[in-house]
């Protein structure tokens, strides 16, 4: 019997926006076939992407002649986005903190990625950034919506303003940059793939500000942001997942380190902010066994990965075997970056699928270069 | 409306942290119960349905769920930041800080 029924039915009628929709908002049966779904639809999504970004390139808000651009919003407290204009490129700093760590932050994130990765702007195509402060009252979030950053002034208690960490400015940047290239699903492992990005680029951005080698930074992920009295140093810890905070108010860190420790649950969008402790922590090892600075090779090899080989299903797996091949094309086969991106998948609990023999376990207080020299075959058996 | 009980709870944001509140009408202050019953009925709350979503794909932003038991019914509506009524947003703020006071409550 001849089967022409290749194409999926939901794929034949859906279009990803709404697959998207589903793998967000729908019951675990429907983001379930919703993200296999999308898979699908990546094989063919390459001959149409072009026309797609094409397209949407059209509408966008430009940077004049190119380069960076930045307008900063005053929201008043209110919730009408974009608000008013309060800061715009070029201008001097302003009375209000907020406005300036929004354009100064979105400005440092703008040149990490110019300057190091050859990107121009969230779209690579000079498209301007704007953020929007004072967003409702006691708001304690910041996000990205697909089209600005927002930041909330916090409630003062438990949180302090969301600008106060360049961090978190850097990490709703980067969701503007998966939005335009790996798409990646904001639910279950492809959402916590998302934040992960974020995140890794949100350190990234603050250790370029700072100048830090991987060793010197402390990889937290908004440090500053919990108000006095909040028993925890920041929100996230890449170093040490689970760590951040252990509070009465707030509970404790939920974040794992390790596949062992993955958490299944409904809320949160299939735990995207709690499984990317997983990745994230892939990332600290990879940049800390490859030493220096942690945006000039770690940094390169996740950007390239981010920018060309994920999709918007790839999962922890795909990461890892994606982020493993794009190190061998950067540093070649075998290179220590290479071999350090298989180590550090597989502290995590992923073996890199192809990469040939078993990663083997350095023995704890080696420290980097005793590490790398048992990972290139000088461990003993 | 005869309200008996609110469920409320916010999930996501960037933090990922997890909020959620459980009480009695008839335990809130007398001026804050009120206020609740308003807000409920200016959004037509019994009218709104299960699910209100936006179009715009959000990263970061709160997911919310509210429900509203009475003798007869029990409402549930979920919601997240950007999708939100600007006529829900107040009642949003108020049962946040409930649920942190519950939070701390807790301790």
């Amino acid at each position: 019997m001849h089967n022409h029924n290749h194409r999926h039915p939901i794929n034949c009628i859906l279009p990803p926006h709404v697959l998207n929709n589903i793998a967000t908002h729908g019951s675990a049966s429907q983001k379930s076939l919703a993200i296999s779904t999308l898979k699908v639809t990546e094989q063919m999504r390459g001959q149409r992407r072009a026309m797609a970004d094409f397209t949407a390139a059209a509408f966008r808000v430009q940077a004049v002649g190119g380069g960076k651009e930045r307008i900063v919003y005053d929201a008043k407290n209110g919730s009408t986005l974009p608000g008013t204009i309060v800061r715009n490129e070029g201008d001097g700093p302003v009375a209000d903190v907020a406005v300036n760590e929004a354009y100064d932050g979105s400005g440092t994130t703008y040149d990490l990625y110019k300057n190091i990765y050859g990107r121009d702007s969230i779209d690579n195509n000079g498209m301007r950034l704007d953020s929007t402060v004072h967003y409702k009252k006691e708001y304690d979030n910041a996000f990205w919506d697909g089209e600005q950053m927002v930041y909330g002034d916090g409630d003062g208690e438990l949180f302090n303003r969301f600008t106060i960490a360049i961090d978190v400015i850097s990490h709703e940047l980067t969701h503007g940059v998966t939005q335009f290239e790996a798409k990646l699903v904001y639910s279950q492992q492809p959402g916590a793939l998302n934040e992960s990005m974020s995140d890794v680029f949100g350190s990234l951005v603050k250790q370029y500000s700072l100048d830090q080698t991987a060793d010197q930074a402390d990889w937290l992920i908004g440090a500053g942001l919990l108000a006095a009295g909040v028993n925890g140093v920041a929100l996230r810890s890449m170093k040490a997942p689970g760590t951040a905070y252990d509070d009465p108010v707030l509970g404790k860190d939920p974040q794992p380190g390790h596949m062992n420790d993955y958490v299944n649950t409904p809320s949160d969008n299939g735990g995207v902010h709690i499984n990317s402790g997983i990745p994230n922590h892939a990332f600290y090892v990879v940049a800390n066994q490859i030493g220096g600075k942690a945006w000039e090779k770690a940094g390169q090899i996740w950007y390239v990965t981010l920018r060309d080989k994920l999709t918007s299903s790839s999962n922890f797996q795909a990461c890892a075997n994606q982020t493993f091949t794009v190190a061998g094309a950067l540093f070649g086969a075998g290179s220590l970056e290479q071999q350090a991106v298989k180590f550090g998948w597989s502290e995590v609990g992923i073996d890199v699928e192809g990469s040939g023999t078993p990663t083997p376990t350095p023995t704890p207080g080696d420290g980097c270069f005793g590490s790398l020299l048992k990972l290139i075959g000088a461990a003993p058996k | 409306m005869d309200i008996k009980r609110i469920k409320f709870e916010r999930t996501g944001g960037f933090a990922g942290i997890r909020f959620a509140a459980d009480f009695e009408l008839d335990d809130l202050p007398k001026d804050q119960a009120h206020q609740i019953i308003e807000l409920l009925d200016e959004m037509d709350f019994d009218e709104l349905p299960e699910h209100i979503r936006g179009n715009q794909q959000v990263a970061d932003g709160f997911n919310y769920s509210i429900t509203v038991i009475t003798e007869k019914r029990q409402q549930m509506v979920t919601t997240s930041d950007t999708a939100a009524p600007k006529k829900m947003e107040p009642l949003l703020e108020i049962l946040t800080k409930i649920a942190k006071q519950q939070a701390r409550n807790k301790k």
